[in-house]
């Protein structure tokens, strides 16, 4: 129940995901006494998290196009429980411009930022361009769509190789490709933007100078409707599979104070100059000199928020819903300190060396031992629930605090040593080769961490 | 004699790569599955030519669905 000029504004909520982030999100709906509403696919009707809305609606066909892509279906949930907001989750239709102004036109509030944001940041070019009309550093490369080969040839003569070939309307690790020779370019291009029309229904290219031995740096923000913001420190997201995050940490180990401070700025410049309101995150590459780079705006809640939780205690869901209330945010940039260190391990069902996915029924479920408040393990999990192939491998989100990194390093490796599923595969055995390396542990590492480590073996 | 190209893993059909009339070989890839959002390929385990296409895009699979009927000398 939150208030606007003594008016109730939000008093259900319409949750659009699958998963954990559900269960994530009623809790924090909970605390605020809202009323939820989930919605289900065929594939899920059996999820824990359904038990604990106060309603629950079919979706339809296990197929996502049917069900948690399907805006039309969606809007009819919403307008037969009267919810009167949406929350997206994260993936599926989070950062969906026609889904957000279908919510908004409606009638009701939408979590996250407003749609002619969401519209306007589908396209990375023109977000390479606001970074660079604001003074916030961005790798060489062209702001425009690429029109034909010949200008990536010509950029190639002035920059060299290897540069990057991104969909300017690409995410999720999916369009992008390296090119480290002039023979490439055209075979490059053409197959990105094939893939770009088949996924995204657009095949604009644009080129990006590509870093070495980069790591993944990036700060959680929250902006509300008075020209307030805060940054919530950053997130090292350097170890990745397939450009995908399998581990995140707060603070970064090798981020500066200083170094702090100028992400901060760039992140708050940024927001400002997109008109972004709500949670946000601007992801930043850091090459090996310690330079920093604008790469791109993730306009939702991130699956590794948990981590920003618990070193700043900042609920983040509770702060998009009250901002979305038209709240203003009820903490300020001076009482932000990141306090320990946090570490998340994402939990997939994959083959921990080959990444081939392993859906199947979880049929032996046994949860780390408790381990106080410096444990969190976000899921939707139960014994005898199918994991269905449908959709994203990700089982589980373990995260472990302690006054140092070591200690929470120390803390996330017994929590994983002590989880046991059956029935499917999981990367458990990966996320504990990394955690145990001791070039992860002293620091050193980059985004090519996970690759190198396999190829070693 | 007909033989049939049957999915190896559960998902949703990404897409099918092959027309109906064309000669394949043993090894090529006929069709793609998305299994939990990774792309596997689905090969074809005979010498023949495609008589019958049996999946469209999105359709669900599970481990063992018709996907691809085969003439096969």
């Amino acid at each position: 129940m939150r208030h606007k000029d003594g008016e109730i504004v939000i008093k259900k909520l319409l949750i659009a995901n699958r998963g954990e982030i559900v269960a994530r999100i009623i809790r924090a709906c909970r605390e605020l006494d809202i009323k939820t509403v989930a919605v289900y696919s065929d594939a899920d009707q059996n999820a824990p998290y359904l038990k604990d809305a106060d309603e629950a609606y079919n979706l339809g066909p296990a197929n996502p196009v049917k069900s948690y892509l399907n805006i039309e279906k969606l809007i009819e949930v919403l307008k037969i429980s009267q919810a009167d907001a949406v929350h997206p989750g994260y993936g599926f239709l989070a950062e969906n411009y026609a889904f957000a102004q279908a919510v908004v036109s409606s009638g009701a509030i939408w979590v996250g930022p407003p749609p002619e944001v969401l519209k306007a940041i589908e396209s990375k070019c023109y977000c390479r361009r606001i970074a660079d009309s604001v003074g916030v550093p961005v790798l060489p490369g062209t702001n425009e769509p690429v029109r034909d080969a010949n200008e990536i040839f010509q950029f190639a003569a002035k920059y060299g190789y290897p540069f990057l070939l991104k969909l300017d309307k690409g995410g999720g690790g999916k369009g992008i490709e390296s090119v480290n020779s002039e023979e490439k370019i055209k075979g490059a291009f053409e197959r990105l933007s094939r893939i770009g029309y088949m996924a995204f229904g657009n095949g604009d290219c644009y080129i990006e100078k590509q870093v070495m031995m980069p790591r993944h740096i990036e700060v959680q923000f929250l902006a509300d409707h008075f020209g307030n913001y805060v940054c919530l420190g950053e997130r090292e997201c350097s170890i990745q599979r397939r450009y995908q995050k399998i581990i995140e940490e707060s603070p970064s180990p090798v981020i500066t104070e200083e170094d702090r401070q100028t992400l901060f700025n760039y992140t708050i410049k940024l927001a400002k100059a997109m008109g972004y309101r709500n949670a946000g995150t601007i992801e930043f590459l850091r090459s090996e000199d310690g330079s920093f780079y604008f790469m791109e705006v993730n306009a939702r809640l991130q699956v590794e928020h948990p981590v920003t939780e618990l070193v700043t205690g900042v609920d983040i869901v509770k702060s998009q819903l009250k901002i979305a209330s038209g709240e203003k945010l009820d903490v300020e940039q001076e009482e932000i300190n990141l306090r320990g260190h946090a570490i998340e391990a994402r939990v997939y069902a994959e083959d921990p060396l080959s990444f081939v996915p392993s859906p199947g029924k979880i049929e032996k479920l046994v949860f780390p031992p408790a381990n106080g408040h410096f444990l969190r393990i976000d899921h939707a999990l139960e014994e005898g629930l199918s994991v269905p192939p449908y959709y994203d491998p990700m089982l589980a989100k373990v995260i472990a605090w302690g006054s140092t990194r070591e200690e929470a390093i120390r803390r996330l490796r017994e929590a994983l040593a002590g989880f046991h599923i059956e029935g499917v595969k999981t990367i458990i055995p990966l996320n504990l080769m990394v955690l145990e390396n001791n070039s992860f542990v002293s620091g050193q590492f980059y985004t090519g961490f996970v690759r190198e480590l396999l190829a070693a073996k | 004699m007909e033989q049939i190209v049957r999915a190896h893993m559960p998902g949703l059909v990404a897409r099918v790569v092959v027309n109906v009339g064309d000669r394949v070989q043993k090894g090529q890839e006929v069709a793609v599955i998305n299994c939990m959002k990774t792309e596997l390929s689905v090969q074809s385990e005979y010498d023949g030519v495609v008589k019958e296409i049996l999946v469209k895009e999105w359709d669900e699979m599970e481990v063992g669905s018709p996907m691809v009927v085969l003439d096969v000398e």
